[in-house]
């Protein structure tokens, strides 16, 4: 009588799959991005873009259209939020004229990186991350705009992120609020710096290092420090203080920080062209 | 008429596209649907345990391409979940239309864990979060609304294996 064995064949392949993976992860994980799998990388992403254009231009409407339905209420109460925000800001706006001339003078003679005169790249958002553990965009400028690993990443309002990947006509920026993420901050009022990490998704940032004895005011601005070589120039909007608690025993307050860009809505970007002591 | 061998490189080629330029719009709970390892999943149910490795391993690899993660993460994750579904789909007679939802929902959850896991053993520790569970819910509950159009297009790409073991005569 015939008996059926089962195969072992599936199991090799596993196993032999298995390995494979193991191995491409070893190299890659050495190769921190760059070598063979990272210019594979980059020439996958390059390859696929036009596909993803066309993708993205055929949805696009129709996301904004869903985006509209279920936002409704969202963009309602943001619309009434901004019209009275302009209000009170046109009454200081003359007095921010002032402040400004003054400002400029003095960067002028301590000879400090002025946001405005750092070259940059516009671009623009093509993509979100493709994985719910990442927070990262992909913009539609690479190498062969002049751009490379580690430049930071602005908006109109202020600090995005960095370029962690980049490809020829591609680039990746991970967010502020990335759980990979860190920048070093400065209170503007009291100029007390500390360590501004991301907790991923919409979780505010979380600062670290500031002294429980500094006063913390709510709303106050944060800024980059750009101090110890950071690749972000110093002074460039980071986010808002949204709580500070001091903890009986604690070292450090516990401080969180709403980002002042709308990360979930951004369109387009200034790639800053800017090196630690450049 | 797509010639048979090139059906699977071609669906695979427009899933991909679909996974890094449109589902990422779709977030619920801060997650989004996994669309290259629901893929590998209903290629597990369909084709067996080694197609469907195999299938998983490519799914992870073009995955990985596009990811911060290093390459070969989610190749190991979703062979491993292919493997594991195809194992289980030998033991099932028929395949119910409850099924693949059901196995998507179950084997999407455990994908995601998997991938944290290994992450965090080759030095992707970040992928651990108190949102871990939200998120392998919210994945799973998405894949599994996706699985009963998915399956169909696997059954079209992805030859079936060849049916019964080789019988061995007794002694």
């Amino acid at each position: 009588m015939a008996v059926h064995r089962r195969s072992t064949r599936p199991r090799f392949t596993l196993l032999l799959l298995v390995l494979t993976s193991i191995t491409l992860l070893t190299l890659d994980y050495r190769a921190d991005g760059t070598g063979v799998l990272g210019a594979i990388r980059g020439g996958a992403r390059d390859v696929l873009a036009p596909l993803q254009d066309g993708a993205d231009a055929v949805v696009e409407p129709l996301s904004n259209v869903v985006q509209g339905i279920v936002h409704r209420g969202d963009l309602e109460r943001e619309n009434a939020r901004l019209r009275a925000q302009l209000e009170a800001e046109r009454g200081s706006a003359n007095r921010a004229a002032d402040a400004e001339r003054e400002r400029r003078a003095l960067l002028d003679i301590m000879d400090l990186p002025f946001l405005g005169d750092i070259p940059s790249v516009a671009a623009r958002v093509t993509s979100t991350a493709s994985s719910s553990f990442e927070m990262s965009v992909v913009i539609d400028r690479g190498t062969a705009h002049g751009l490379t690993r580690g430049l930071a990443v602005v908006s109109a309002s202020g600090l995005v992120g960095r370029v962690a990947q980049v490809s020829r006509q591609r680039a990746v920026v991970v967010l502020l609020t990335d759980l990979r993420s860190s920048v070093g901050i400065r209170l503007t009022s009291s100029g007390e710096v500390g360590v501004a990490r991301g907790r991923g998704g919409e979780e505010p940032l979380r600062v670290e290092l500031i002294d429980p004895s500094v006063r913390v005011a709510k709303r106050e601005v944060v800024v980059t420090s750009g101090l110890q070589q950071s690749i972000y120039p110093p002074g460039i909007p980071v986010g808002r203080v949204r709580s500070a608690r001091v903890r009986h025993g604690r070292l450090e307050q516990d401080v969180t920080v709403d980002p002042v860009v709308d990360l979930r809505r951004l369109a387009f970007v200034r790639v800053l062209q800017w090196a630690p002591g450049g | 008429m797509i010639a048979r061998r090139l059906r699977l490189p071609v669906v695979l080629l427009l899933a991909l596209v679909v996974h890094t330029a449109v589902l990422p719009r779709v977030r619920v709970a801060g997650a989004s649907p996994d669309l290259m390892l629901l893929f590998s999943i209903c290629a597990g149910l369909v084709a067996g345990a080694e197609r469907g490795a195999l299938v998983g391993f490519f799914c992870g690899i073009a995955a990985d391409l596009f990811l911060q993660t290093p390459i070969g993460l989610s190749a190991l994750t979703y062979s491993l979940i292919a493997f594991s579904v195809g194992l289980v789909q030998g033991t099932i007679l028929r395949l119910a239309f409850w099924i693949a939802p059901l196995t998507a929902l179950g084997a999407s959850a455990a994908g995601v864990i998997v991938f944290v896991l290994a992450g965090a053993v080759v030095g992707q520790a970040q992928l651990i979060s108190s949102k871990l569970l939200v998120i392998a819910a919210s994945v799973s509950v998405l894949n599994a609304l996706m699985s009963p159009v998915v399956v169909r297009v696997v059954r079209w790409s992805v030859p079936a294996p060849d049916v019964g073991a080789k019988p061995v005569m007794a002694g």
